[in-house]
């Protein structure tokens, strides 16, 4: 979940792209990676994942 | 009953059964008999009936982890006609607990003759559990 | 039976058995980390085509303002990094999903290599796979060779060097550079030579991807997510960017080059341009061999896997189709069944099974598939399965 945090700030700060255009586009980057974090944790917590019967 | 006996369908691409068998017994559970077959797909559910009604205690399958199958749907399709039979069995009172599919070896198949065991020693209707998930752990050929 | 002991391998089946080993024992690790169906490596070929994707679409923002002349293609490609807002971002994009592209293949390749599934029928997507990497390695050359700087010059002229060695050389380099010298032509054709190619990839795709059914084209999300932002990342924190613009005076000595794409170049300064001709025909050729001398175990180490492709037991199919949804390799078909047949199911059916043998891999998923025993491995009999179990549960 402090990881959850943490990558949120990255959203906040990738909001930030003021014509700045590689330190935005290198932050929708960071973004992109953290949400494929969040979702690999999500799989492991059991939140998301294949039907009951195919567990 | 100390040691069920068990029948098993192995895929011969997801482990190397050479080196772990003694003529069809697995040389660690010499209760246990290996079948190998081209790919755990191949394997019909009339089989394992077949197997169960005749005086075996448990089957198994085994194949590649899901994901890797060498012939891209077999351990699935597999899954899926498994789970179809132990359905069927059910409504003829064979344990569905003494049908086991998974895609990992040598430890797999001792809990696996663990579990039949404490099914045989508990009441003879005793509630039916699926077994539980292990960790995918193929061994290499 | 593989029970018993197997006859001694080849040195090769005996070093491929280990390769074999070393993979499978990296996707345990990787199991551990993620689920198994996530495991990247059971979706390169995925990967690859997302990457593919993230090429197509960057490119054709790319295509947007590209100027096709000599002294045009620098400058659009400078005013494109520079003055368009995230221009840079998108030709940063375009170049290391590039990067991706080749890497996620050559894991494929590797991959599939060394797990044997190129075997039996499945030699046809690995010729089409092989043609799809020595094209995308072609489109990667090109692409560098558009932006036109000392870089692009260089590469060019030593292209030009490796084309004269072969026959009908002098032929090939004016194809290859639109005329006899350096000229606006020479860009015009680069970019023909980079969108053409690269179109061609979607058609070689499609013969790659025909003969399997549910093909995984797509990596899971958590990859598809990884992986752009991956690009995104690299083209911010390490901006593509030009060397300096090319002029017929430049002699250029040293620049930096894309190992993937531009390895032939680099390894030209100790084997010359005949050499690298050599080198490179040697490993396509070497590439487009293995499914038929690359085999890891000989035929009779196989047994039970190499039982013979499937076998129709006409007197026995119902048409219910069950093998034919459920062949991964799309190797049966139903045809309209011939009357009236020798049995009561060919009088009753409308439909019939046909195996088509020159995609059969020997699998016998079929038969696990079909509950009317209308299907057989000519070396595996279902009664030899009965009997197997039947002996098994004496004992």
């Amino acid at each position: 979940m402090a990881a959850l945090s943490v990558l949120f700030a990255f959203g906040i700060v990738a909001g930030e792209a003021t014509d700045r255009w590689f330190f935005g586009g290198a932050l929708v980057g960071a973004l992109l990676i953290a949400y494929s974090v969040i979702i690999l944790l999500l799989r492991k917590m059991g939140v998301v994942g294949p039907r009951k019967s195919e567990r | 009953m100390n040691d069920p006996k068990v029948v098993g369908f192995v895929c011969d691409w997801s482990v190397a059964l050479a080196p772990l068998l003694d003529g069809t017994r697995l040389r660690e559970l010499p209760s246990v008999r290996v079948i190998p077959v081209p790919c755990s797909g191949f394997v019909r559910p009339d089989w394992l009936e077949d197997a169960l009604t005749r005086g075996a205690d448990g089957v198994f399958v085994l194949g590649c982890p899901y994901g890797d199958c060498l012939n891209r749907e077999g351990n699935y399709l597999m899954r899926d006609r498994v789970d179809q039979l132990r359905r069927r069995l059910q409504r003829r009172r064979i344990d569905p607990a003494r049908i086991h599919d998974r895609t990992a070896f040598l430890a797999e198949v001792r809990a696996f003759l663990d579990r039949l065991r404490a099914l045989a020693a508990a009441a003879p209707k005793a509630p039916t559990k699926m077994p539980a998930p292990a960790a995918a752990e193929g061994e290499a050929r | 039976m593989s029970v018993t002991a197997p006859p001694p391998r080849s040195p090769y089946g005996r070093l491929m058995t280990g390769v074999l080993r070393g993979t499978i024992k990296l996707d345990v690790v990787i199991n551990r980390i993620y689920p198994s169906d996530f495991n990247p490596l059971y979706y390169t070929g995925g990967l690859a085509n997302l990457f593919l994707f993230v090429l197509v679409v960057s490119g054709i923002f790319l295509f947007f303002y590209y100027e096709a002349s000599l002294i045009g293609a620098f400058a659009s490609v400078q005013y494109l990094t520079e003055r368009v807002p995230y221009g840079g971002i998108v030709r940063g994009i375009h170049r290391y999903a590039a990067d991706g592209f080749i890497v996620a293949v050559l894991l494929h390749v590797f991959r599939n290599w060394f797990t044997d599934r190129y075997l039996f029928a499945r030699d046809n997507p690995w010729i089409s796979g092989m043609f799809l990497l020595v094209f995308g390695g072609f489109v990667g050359f090109t692409g560098y060779q558009l932006v036109w700087d000392e870089r692009a010059q260089a590469l060019t002229a030593m292209f030009l060097a490796m084309l004269r060695t072969l026959p009908g050389g002098a032929w090939l380099a004016r194809v290859f550079i639109g005329g006899s010298g350096i000229s606006d032509a020479t860009i015009v054709r680069a970019l023909y030579l980079h969108i053409g190619p690269a179109s061609a990839l979607y058609i070689l795709l499609w013969w790659h991807y025909t003969r399997l059914r549910h093909p995984k084209i797509w990596p899971p999300a958590v990859w598809v997510l990884f992986c752009v932002g991956l690009v995104f990342l690299l083209a911010g924190v390490i901006p593509a960017l030009s060397g300096r613009p090319a002029t017929p005076a430049a002699q250029p000595t040293a620049f930096p080059l894309d190992i993937f794409f531009l390895w032939p170049f680099w390894l030209m300064n100790w084997l010359g341009a005949a050499g690298i001709v050599v080198l490179l025909g040697v490993l396509t050729a070497a590439g487009f061999a293995i499914p038929y001398l690359g085999w890891r175990e000989r035929p009779q180490e196989m047994d039970v896997r190499h039982a013979g492709v499937a076998q129709v037991i006409d007197g026995n199919c119902t048409g219910c189709e069950l093998c034919y949804y459920d062949c991964p390799y799309n190797a049966i078909v139903m045809v309209p069944s011939p009357a009236p047949g020798f049995s009561r199911a060919a009088a009753n059916r409308t439909l019939l099974a046909v195996v088509v043998e020159s995609r059969c891999v020997e699998c016998g998923i079929c038969i696990g598939a079909c509950p009317f025993e209308a299907l057989e491995l000519p070396k595996f009999l279902e009664r030899d399965v009965r009997a197997r179990v039947l002996e098994a549960v004496q004992a």
